[in-house]
C-alpha cells in the first residue's frame, strides 16, 4: 500500500528502492541477441570468421551501423556534479540513477542505452572522453552535468560528433515543455507569437527552452526570462559575469525582454500569459497574487521537484486556467519520459549524425498533436501511451532526412513501422525474460 | 546592429554614469582575480577622479560614445612622458568599457579610433593599455587590434606583520 502523505510516501519509496538495488545488484544486463547452437558458433561470431566483418568496416567506417549493434547503441553520459535534486555527489552515485534512465530508455524506446558515469574534472576532459567513446555508439545522452557546463560540453560535442548529442535536463525538458505549451495555448485559444511567456528560474531547463521557444515561432522580445536575481536585462549588474561564464544566458539577456522591464521577478508576471517555472520548490515559491496580475486565462508550469512551486489547486483558485507539474498525481505531467525514448528511436533508425532545434520543434508537435482533444487537464499524453513512442520516433527519423542528418532514408510510414517493430520486439523479449522467471520477482517488503 | 553613436568628451554632468561603467569593468576585473576586489566605499574618491580627468584634458582623454542621450561606452586614456625612451610619449589606455547591448557594434573600435586622431594630432604614436593579466576579455580584445605584450607587471601580497 502506497501511503497517503507526501514524505511518507517518498520515504516508502525510498526503502523499496534501496532494497531492491540490493537484491537485484543492478537493473539492465548484456545478453546475446544471436544463436550460440555449438561452440562452433563463435568460428563467426568471432575469430577467425569475424576478421572479414572487421575488415569491412575497417575500409568503410559507417558500416559499423550495420554490421555492429552501434546503430541501437547509446551511451548515457555523466560526471555525476548535478544528479536529481542532490547535487554532485559523483560518478559511483550516479550510476543508480543512469542504470534506471537506462531502463527507461530500453522499455519505452527499445534503446540498447549505456550508463556510463564518468570521473571527470573539467570540461575539456570530459568532452574529450566523450569524442573518444564516439566509435561504439549511435548517440549520446549527456545526463545529470552541472550548469552552465553542460552547455559547453553539448554545443561542443554537437558539432564535433557525426551522431547526435542530446542533453536531457536541456534538449528532452525543453521539448516536452513546448509540447504542454502548443496544447495549452490551444485550450486558452491564445496564438504563438502573441504569447507573453515567463521563463522563471535560469537553469540549465528554462534556458534551453527560451532557445527553443524562440527556434518554435515565440517572439524574443515577448519573452521574460526572471531569476533569483531579478527580471534579466542587458543593464543588469552580472551581465558581464555571464557573458564569461555562461554565454547562452547572456545571449537571451540580450535578445529577450523587448520592452526592457527591469526589477524584482515577481514584476514578471504582470501581463503574462504563461509562466514556466524551474525555480526553487515550492510551494511558496510562486504566490498567487502575482498570478492575479497576469493576463486572462494564465496558463502556469510549476516543474519544480519534488514539490511544485505553488501547489495546483492554489494557482487555480489564484485564477490559473491550465496548471502543469513535474509529477504525475496531478493532471499534465511534463515528464522527459515522453519525449526522449521516441526522439532517441527516432535519431537511431535514420541513423542520423545530429539532433537540433527544428527536430525537436517537430517532436514537440508531434507530442502536442497526439492529444487529440486538448482540455485544461489533459494537455500532455500520458507514459502508458504505448503509440506515442513510434509516432515521436517517425517524425524525428523524417525530420532528420529532411534536414540533411539522416544516414538512411524512409519515409515518415517507414520509421513508424520500423520503430514500432523494434520497441514490440523489445518488449515481447522482456516479457518473455519475466514469463520464464529469468527476471526474478519483486522481494517482499517487510 | 547598426546603431547611431555620437562621441563627446567626458563632461562633469556624465561622471556619475559613467562611474556606473568604470564600476562594471572593474567588477569584471574581480571575476579574474582576488587582487582586484572592488572597494565598494571608494565611491566619492572615484567620482572625484574622474571630475578631475574631465577637467584635465592635456593630461587625459575621456571620450563618451552615446546612443540617444544613453551612455553606450567610455574610454580613458592618459598621455605620458617617457623619460628614458623613444618614443618620447605614450597614450595608456585605463578604461574601456562598453554596455552589453551595444557590444559587438564596434562602438569599441570607435573609441579607440577617437583617441588614435587624437594621438595624432599631438603627434603621438604609441598607444599602450594595462589592464589585469588573466582579464582575458581585455586581453583578446586587445590583442586583435594588434597589440602584444609590452610591459609586464607581476605581484605578490605579502603577510602584514
Amino acid at each position: 500500500m502506497v501511503p497517503e502523505t507526501d514524505q511518507e510516501r517518498t520515504e516508502h519509496f525510498n526503502r523499496m528502492s534501496l532494497k531492491f538495488s540490493e537484491f537485484y545488484k543492478g537493473k539492465t544486463m548484456m545478453l546475446p541477441k544471436v544463436p550460440i547452437n555449438d561452440l562452433g558458433a563463435f568460428s563467426y561470431w568471432y575469430t577467425p570468421g569475424i576478421a572479414a566483418v572487421s575488415t569491412h568496416i575497417s575500409k568503410d567506417t559507417e558500416s559499423s551501423f550495420e554490421l555492429t549493434g552501434r546503430w541501437n547503441s547509446v551511451a548515457i553520459l555523466t560526471d555525476g556534479t548535478r544528479v536529481l535534486g542532490l547535487g554532485n555527489v559523483g560518478p559511483e552515485a550516479a550510476m543508480a540513477v543512469m542504470e534506471g534512465k537506462a531502463l527507461i530508455f530500453n522499455y519505452l524506446g527499445g534503446v540498447n542505452a549505456v550508463p556510463i558515469p564518468i570521473r571527470t574534472r573539467t570540461k575539456e576532459e570530459f568532452i574529450t572522453v566523450a569524442r573518444a567513446l564516439e566509435p561504439s555508439f549511435g548517440g549520446y545522452n549527456l545526463e545529470d552535468i552541472e550548469s552552465p557546463k553542460c552547455f559547453f560540453i553539448l554545443e561542443q560535442l554537437q558539432k564535433d560528433l557525426s551522431i547526435p548529442a542530446w542533453h536531457d535536463d536541456q534538449l528532452g525538458t525543453a521539448s516536452i515543455i513546448l509540447a504542454g505549451l502548443i496544447n495549452a495555448l490551444r485550450v486558452v485559444g491564445k496564438k504563438i507569437e502573441d504569447a507573453r511567456i515567463v521563463l522563471f528560474g535560469s537553469g540549465a531547463a528554462n534556458i534551453a527552452a527560451a532557445h527553443l521557444l524562440m527556434a518554435a515561432g515565440f517572439k524574443a522580445g515577448n519573452l521574460i526570462i526572471a531569476d533569483s536575481k531579478g527580471i534579466l536585462h542587458p543593464e543588469r549588474e552580472d551581465m558581464d559575469t555571464l557573458m564569461l561564464n555562461n554565454p547562452w544566458k547572456y545571449q537571451l539577456a540580450m535578445s529577450t525582454n523587448g520592452e526592457r522591464r527591469k526589477g524584482p521577478s515577481d514584476g514578471a508576471f504582470k501581463g503574462a500569459d504563461v509562466i514556466i517555472s524551474a525555480a526553487r520548490p515550492g510551494p511558496d515559491t510562486i504566490k498567487p497574487e502575482w498570478i492575479k496580475t497576469m493576463n486572462s486565462d494564465p496558463i502556469i508550469f510549476a516543474l519544480a521537484n519534488p514539490v511544485p512551486e505553488i501547489w495546483p489547486n492554489v494557482a487555480k483558485e489564484a485564477g490559473a486556467k491550465v496548471i502543469a507539474t513535474g509529477r504525475g498525481d496531478f493532471p499534465n505531467q511534463i515528464n522527459n519520459s515522453l519525449i526522449f525514448p521516441g526522439v532517441f528511436r527516432g535519431v537511431l533508425d535514420a541513423r542520423s549524425r545530429g539532433v537540433n532545434f527544428k527536430i525537436m520543434v517537430k517532436a514537440s508537435y508531434e507530442i502536442a498533436n497526439f492529444v487529440k482533444d486538448p482540455t485544461a487537464d489533459k494537455i500532455v499524453p500520458t507514459m502508458e501511451n504505448w503509440e506515442l513512442y513510434p509516432q515521436v520516433a517517425s517524425a524525428v527519423a523524417r525530420a532528420t532526412v529532411e534536414e540533411g542528418l539522416a544516414r538512411r532514408n524512409n519515409s515518415t510510414e517507414g520509421f513508424y513501422n520500423i520503430a514500432r517493430e523494434i520497441i514490440e520486439e523489445n518488449r515481447n523479449a522482456y516479457r518473455k525474460l519475466v514469463d520464464g522467471k529469468i527476471i526474478r520477482k519483486l522481494p517482499e517488503m517487510d | 546592429m547598426e546603431v547611431k553613436m555620437e562621441l563627446g568628451k567626458l563632461e562633469e554632468k556624465d561622471v556619475e554614469k559613467v562611474l556606473e561603467l568604470v564600476m562594471r569593468l572593474k567588477k569584471l576585473n574581480q571575476e579574474f582575480d582576488s587582487t582586484f576586489e572592488v572597494n565598494e566605499e571608494s565611491r566619492e574618491d572615484a567620482i572625484k577622479l574622474l571630475k578631475g580627468i574631465a577637467a584635465d584634458r592635456e593630461c587625459y582623454f575621456a571620450q563618451v560614445a552615446k546612443s540617444r542621450g544613453k551612455i553606450a561606452g567610455i574610454i580613458v586614456a592618459e598621455f605620458r612622458k617617457r623619460v628614458f625612451y623613444n618614443p618620447p610619449m605614450e597614450a595608456r589606455i585605463l578604461e574601456i568599457y562598453i554596455m552589453p547591448e551595444f557590444r559587438r557594434s564596434s562602438v569599441g573600435q570607435m573609441l579607440v579610433d577617437s583617441l588614435y586622431e587624437e594621438c595624432r594630432k599631438r603627434g603621438i604614436d604609441l598607444v599602450t593599455a594595462e589592464f589585469p593579466s588573466l582579464n582575458i576579455i581585455a586581453l583578446n580584445f586587445y590583442k586583435k587590434m594588434g597589440y602584444r605584450e609590452i610591459v609586464s607587471v607581476y605581484g605578490k601580497q605579502i603577510s602584514k606583520k
